[in-house]
């Protein structure tokens, strides 16, 4: 080699930090309109886009038997003109707000998020409150809706990941709960909506008493109350009682599902069982072992399978609430999830096994620990540096019955983890024989090694 | 970590005027900062004027892997230890290689930022002093995986990579994407990726920012004390030229017969350069005929003819070659590409006879200070926009023009871009047709790149 690696600049030590600045995770204010919506809303001055999240007490649980993905056709018909606007007019106006409007259906509800410059605040609450109140849900709009949605799940079903996933919740769950099926349901299930049983659900589950919103931006100059009581507030409603989500279980006897995709040049892997959600005690202590083991690409995992072997791009370790209850039975997806090239398929996964079989044998180390805790408390401040960021956490524990200093108390428990409980939790959630395996990928090149593998039960399946 | 960013976010400018300072060091470093206190973080960025562009035939992909090369240490930091220094002091860091440039970006708690600009001074001044075999055969297999994964393995996945070919010509610098060719990949030697940083990573091909929660005479202070003493060179080739006439003259076509889920009409339109009054307007004119649900293409083809599932126009702004107006338009049921494209092509000629009303001017222009305050909103995407100007632009505080020039554009100018360039003699055009996933030509394709795994 010719190159002379001699370096000619001045090296100095590696610089000690300053001192940090306090930060905190910020605490929302709580009202609510005469209508009943409940409201959350925090001031984050300079944050100029406002984001605001509304929580429609709508679960796919309550779909009628037969409509699967009613609930996300009229999240979507929410955009489609109101008593005043039509569809077309309607996109018109918000884009001409520089607003963006979203709404999707998932099992605990229907979310919708509204982002709208903070100058023109009262335009967009003005649309978002015509949306909830007097959606128009045009019967010609709804039939598209429809065919754009049956569209989808053929380019759906294309998807690696899209399909792993659907293939883990159908095998994971029983078929009686709402959780096997895909959310935005079937195509048999999807054929069979139309504008009556879309109106008939907003009807069932859409008012203003069991609506929350979230508010989060630069609210400078703004009276928020006044605000909300002439845009939100003018929505009327019946009462009803908030619904109850049912207890979350699953089957997870160790076990593979390969879903053949003849042709594959990697194959989607996506392990998966279910575990504690944000109500166990363990929650903290389960965020900073599954961050341990696959959190970034110097975790346990990347670190064999994509810095040393090159298997991938990279694989993460991650727990995500499914549906959650008062009562604490709700339960999160904890999941491995990447993908290798086919040739790799086999190797990779045994690697997988032995890394976390190593995990359970000898715990984490307490620079692990260390490093682990530095960057998810350290990195907070940046997490939440946009108002869509901090409305969306206050959303998720309201949509999770957790209280509104939860995630500042998440941050606390996280700093005071020894590094025993943070093993502890991590090797609970991740126990060897009890991972659903599915890999999306060429069946006829990777069954057989996977096999040999011992790790469950293999079948094969094509859709 | 690398992601190729194969589409640019429409660009303006900001509403409220942004505060920059700049400074030199004596080796050429070109330095922009920008205070602001509200949150205590503060993001670092280096773009090092280096991309795609500058590859030559046979290694395309390796600006790319060698950015991949850049976390795998340096004189003083360990394999990986630069992810594992920024992550363990709470910050967030990637980097990313397009065309024109590669850059590398931390954002720190305010209180970590000395540690980013010591991170990146060492892999700037003695990256060769680690760079090895193992580190190199490592990230060639992770970056052949990153391509399966984001191109090969998706359906339409290569798309990009095809459009860009029949846009710019055989031997055009921007001929190929980023992510490279698997031959090119199998084929880079260490030799090569030490060449390419002795070319270009030198402090006179790279601009460096730090916005946020700073004190700028300490910032500026430990950039002098961290940077100042690697050497400037001069070795950089500049890319070759890529300059193009105006219009293509003629279209050019490629049928692709795959296993997707459903046909597709694809095109590339010949565009202005990106920092010109033109591309402004082009920019506009893509914006109203394709983005968001009130585009008149989504109206046309998705609400009206229901011939479509997803229909749209993006802007690729290239500063070194032509941009490119992007059309993705996915089929609904059976709808036939020649219904899709005698409708596009009414669309655009009504447009370019009519020009935009003038609601639809202002619902642009909207839309665009949107996205731009979006992309504001954070510090790393200000420290971002600052070495974008720097670097293609040569002036940082272009920055604060950008939404006003963007605000300023008229309906006739649009109307004159729309009549010049979003024509069917000035596009390449990509049509997927869907076959039953048994087709061996597909197949074939696939398992080409396999063998090299």
């Amino acid at each position: 080699m010719s190159t002379d690696p001699t370096p000619a600049m001045t090296f100095h030590p590696q610089p000690e930090p300053g001192t940090p600045s306090p930060w905190a995770f910020p605490r929302p204010d709580r009202t609510t309109l005469a209508n009943g919506i409940t409201v959350l809303h925090c001031d984050r001055p300079g944050q100029q886009l406002v984001a605001v999240d509304v929580l429609l007490d709508a679960p796919l649980a309550a779909e009628p038997e037969g409509l699967d993905g009613v609930s996300g056709i009229l999240a979507r018909a929410l955009n489609e003109g109101t008593d005043t606007l039509t569809a077309e007019e309607f996109a018109a106006e918000l884009e001409r707000t520089g607003a963006t409007l979203d709404a999707h259906a998932d099992h605990p509800n229907i979310r919708v998020s509204l982002e709208v410059p903070a100058s023109r605040l009262q335009r967009g609450l003005t649309l978002l409150a015509d949306a909830l109140r007097a959606p128009a849900l045009p019967g010609n709009e709804i039939e598209r809706l429809v065919a754009n949605r049956l569209d989808e799940i053929v380019h759906e079903q294309a998807n690696p990941a899209r399909r792993a996933a659907k293939a883990l919740y159908a095998d994971l769950f029983d078929a009686a709960d709402r959780l096997s099926r895909p959310r935005g349901g079937t195509a048999d299930t999807v054929k069979a909506i139309d504008r009556a049983a879309v109106k008939a659900f907003y009807d069932a589950h859409i008012r203003p008493a069991t609506t929350t919103v979230v508010v989060v931006g630069d609210l400078t100059g703004t009276d928020l109350p006044a605000l909300l009581e002439t845009t939100l507030g003018t929505w009327t409603g019946t009462p009803a009682a908030a619904s109850v989500h049912a207890p979350v279980t699953a089957d997870d006897t160790g076990r593979v599902i390969i879903v053949d995709r003849p042709g594959s040049v990697q194959t989607q892997l996506l392990i998966g069982r279910i575990g504690p959600d944000r109500h166990d005690d363990a929650w903290a202590a389960q965020i900073l072992g599954t961050y341990c083991l696959g959190g970034t690409l110097t975790s346990r995992l990347d670190r064999v399978l994509r810095e040393e072997k090159g298997y991938t791009y990279g694989v993460r370790a991650f727990a995500q609430p499914l549906r959650s209850a008062a009562d604490g039975s709700g339960r999160a997806m904890l999941a491995i999830s990447g993908s290798v090239d086919t040739a790799s398929t086999a190797p990779a996964l045994a690697d997988t096994w032995t890394i976390l079989r190593t995990l359970a044998a000898e715990g984490l180390t307490d620079a692990e620990r260390e490093e682990a805790v530095q960057f998810l408390v350290g990195v907070a401040p940046l997490k939440y540096e946009t108002a869509g960021s901090v409305a969306g956490t206050l959303a998720d524990q309201v949509e999770q019955y957790l209280p509104d200093d939860y995630q500042s108390e998440v941050y606390r428990r996280l700093a005071e983890l020894g590094t025993a409980a943070a093993t502890e939790a991590v090797v609970a959630a991740f126990p060897p024989d009890r991972l659903v395996t599915v890999l999306v990928g060429d069946a006829a090149v990777i069954a057989d090694p996977v096999k040999k593998l011992g790790i469950g039960e293999v079948t094969v399946v094509t859709s | 970590m690398a992601n190729p960013a194969p589409a640019a976010a429409s660009t303006g400018g900001s509403g409220a005027a942004i505060a920059i300072t700049e400074h030199r060091l004596a080796n050429g470093l070109r330095v922009v900062l920008s205070e602001d206190h509200l949150t205590p973080v503060a993001a670092v960025c280096l773009w090092y004027d280096v991309g795609s562009r500058h590859e030559v035939k046979g290694r395309t992909g390796l600006a790319h892997l060698f950015e991949h090369l850049m976390f795998q240490g340096s004189a003083n930091v360990s394999n990986n230890g630069h992810f594992e220094l920024v992550q363990g002091a709470g910050g967030s860091l990637n980097g990313t290689t397009s065309f024109e440039r590669t850059n590398y970006f931390e954002t720190m708690p305010a209180h970590q930022l000395e540690l980013a600009l010591w991170l990146e001074a060492d892999r700037m001044g003695s990256l060769l002093s680690a760079l090895d075999d193992t580190s190199m055969e490592n990230q060639r297999d992770v970056v052949k995986n990153e391509r399966r994964q984001r191109y090969d393995n998706v359906p339409y996945g290569t798309a990009f990579e095809k459009l860009t070919a029949l846009s710019f010509p055989d031997g055009h610098p921007y001929h190929h994407t980023p992510i490279g060719s698997m031959a090119d990949l199998d084929a880079a030697t260490l030799e090569d990726a030490r060449a390419f940083f002795r070319t270009y990573y030198a402090p006179n091909n790279a601009v460096l920012s730090v916005v946020g929660d700073i004190d700028p005479e300490q910032t500026v202070a430990w950039i002098e004390k961290y940077f100042g003493t690697i050497p400037a060179h001069d070795g950089k080739q500049p890319p070759r030229d890529g300059s193009l006439p105006d219009t293509i003259g003629a279209e050019t076509r490629e049928l692709v017969e795959e296993d997707v889920p459903s046909r597709a009409l694809m095109a590339a339109y010949r565009l202005p350069h990106d920092g010109t009054r033109e591309a402004d307007a082009a920019d506009l004119a893509l914006t109203i005929l394709g983005s968001g649900e009130s585009s008149r293409l989504y109206n046309r083809l998705v609400r009206r003819d229901r011939t479509a599932v997803v229909a749209g126009f993006g802007l690729l702004r290239l500063a070194g070659a032509p941009s490119l107006g992007w059309l993705d338009v996915k089929t609904s049921g059976e709808a036939t590409i020649a219904q899709i494209e005698s409708a596009v092509d009414e669309e655009l000629a009504r447009f370019a006879a009519e020009g935009p009303t003038a609601e639809e001017l202002e619902r642009a222009q909207a839309q665009i200070e949107r996205e731009w305050l979006d992309r504001l909103t954070t510090v790393a995407g200000r420290a971002d926009e600052l070495c974008r100007y720097a670097v293609l632009f040569g002036d940082p505080k272009l920055l604060n023009d950008a939404l006003p020039k963007v605000l300023d554009i008229t309906a006739e100018e649009v109307k004159a871009i729309a009549g010049a360039r979003l024509r069917p003699d000035n596009r390449a055009v990509l049509v997927y047709e869907p076959t039953d996933g048994t087709d061996d030509t597909a197949a074939a394709d696939d398992t080409e790149e396999e063998t090299a795994a």
